[in-house]
């Protein structure tokens, strides 16, 4: 015992820093877990408010490029209202609107009858990395604002990401821009309909690799690859990016990888939309309960 | 100013550069400089070894909440402040540095001395993090680079702070 307490006083220096390193690797490795919620994060308070002054400074140089985002938004919405239509009479049968609507607060109250599926929230970005291989984003808006995990976060003009870790008034977003297979978003061609998926490779910004689309599918430069709606975390129709060219791929394989081009421009990133499912746990249950049968 | 006071200023400017300048600068995918395991590089010659791995922890645990990478800067900086002694050690003349200057600097080790003591360190430092945060050697010669091109700049900024704060004897 004597001589254990001698050895370990000989080489405390040396225990104490395995000790640590131990510390740190488990950090590493529990923060992996896409599930756990990390608090010592840019999501806490002292970092998300002094993220939060940065951001006030630097968001001025930004202006110009925001508000030329918003205006093309406005345009492209402008151009999808009923008004903006010349419509024939469809007045030769009944249709009943099912629209549900909901209360504005969190609580997400039913007031109509009719059904909703999104609900969308903007959010501004107080921080944004690009040149990591795992990419975050924080945004200030949190659990108080209804913000939860695994809720799908979009720009004006296409898909950022998926929210990762809450607190009160922030929240950090996994951004597309990650290069482990966590975030992997469910794709397709906008005019074939073939399924894929959209990975980021780690190298550019503005690139990213789309997976498992069959060679027989027709592609030209610049098609667009859109969300599937297959997953609960986006609606369909959500430009994810532009087709760039080929990559070199596998000869045996059956699919090809396709490069594309982001739709959302992360350098200049300032607004985006949280999208909250609101039948995602009813989609979700059906499901579980459809795999415990098959079991 | 003491001692205490200085360092704790550095800490706090050095995260401050860190995170709002160094971050938001994007020269490649290859170029990631680092300046703030200069506060581990700067400590007191005669800090114990616990506090200066303590210190290491806090500094890296700090930087990781800024930029959600939980535990890789502070394993990288427990690895370096634990060496830190062997290496002053090794370049240490006969019977130490003069006690006059308390803290590693070009002035108290002689400017080729401190470069060799800070290239051995940054290049360690980048080495662990980098490994960790690529997290496999699927690709050696990207880490390699990578490594190697962000030391090279990471000395670079340290080699410019030391002058612009130290350069008085």
């Amino acid at each position: 015992m004597r001589n254990l307490i001698i050895f370990l006083r000989r080489y405390f220096n040396f225990f104490l820093f395995l000790l640590l390193e131990v510390i740190c690797i488990v950090l590493v490795f529990q923060n992996n877990n896409f599930q756990r919620t990390a608090y010592i994060n840019s999501a806490n308070n002292i970092s998300g408010k002094l993220y939060d002054k940065y951001n006030n400074i630097q968001y001025y140089f930004h202006l110009k490029a925001t508000n030329d985002s918003l205006v093309a938004e406005n345009t492209r919405l402008h151009n999808a209202l009923a008004s903006s239509f010349d419509s024939v009479s469809t007045a030769n049968g009944v249709r009943i609107d099912t629209i549900r609507k909901y209360s504005d607060d969190s609580a997400r109250k039913v007031i109509g009858a009719e059904v909703r599926k999104y609900y969308y929230a903007e959010a501004k970005v107080v921080n944004n990395s690009l040149n990591k291989p795992m990419n975050y984003i924080t945004i200030h808006r949190g659990s108080k604002q209804g913000i939860k995990p695994n809720m799908g976060v979009i720009s004006s003009s296409g898909v950022v990401g998926v929210v990762r870790s809450v607190s009160d008034n922030y929240a950090v977003i996994l951004s597309l821009l990650s290069k482990s297979n966590s975030v992997s978003i469910s794709a397709r061609l906008q005019n074939g309909k073939e399924m894929g998926s959209v990975h980021w490779d780690g190298d550019d910004p503005e690139y990213a690799t789309l997976r498992d689309i069959p060679k027989s599918a027709k592609m030209h430069k610049g098609d667009t690859v859109v969300t599937s709606g297959f997953s609960a975390l986006f609606p369909e129709n959500i430009p994810i990016g532009y087709i760039v060219g080929y990559m070199q791929g596998d000869k045996s394989s059956t699919s090809r990888p396709v490069k594309l081009k982001l739709a959302t421009n992360f350098y200049n990133l300032q607004y985006v939309y949280v999208i909250e499912n609101l039948l995602k746990d009813e989609q979700q249950r059906l499901e579980d309960s459809t795999y415990k049968l098959i079991k | 100013m003491s001692i205490l006071l200085r360092n704790i200023i550095r800490f706090v400017l050095l995260l401050l550069i860190q995170v709002f300048v160094l971050n938001e600068i994007l020269i490649h995918q290859l170029v990631s400089p680092y300046i703030y395991m200069l506060f581990i590089l700067a400590l007191p010659f005669n800090l114990p070894r616990p506090a200066l791995m303590l210190l290491g922890l806090l500094m890296g645990l700090s930087l990781d909440m800024f930029m959600n990478t939980m535990g890789m800067h502070a394993a990288a900086c427990v690895f370096i402040a634990y060496l830190r002694p062997f290496i002053i050690n090794i370049l240490s003349p006969q019977g130490g540095f003069e006690t006059t200057q308390k803290t590693p600097s070009m002035t108290s080790m002689g400017v080729s001395q401190f470069l060799i003591y800070a290239a051995i360190l940054v290049f360690l430092h980048h080495a662990l993090y980098f490994t960790l945060e690529v997290f496999g050697f699927a690709n050696p010669l990207y880490l390699l680079l990578k490594i190697i091109l962000s030391s090279a700049a990471s000395l670079f900024l340290i080699i410019l702070y030391e002058m612009l704060f130290f350069s008085r004897k």
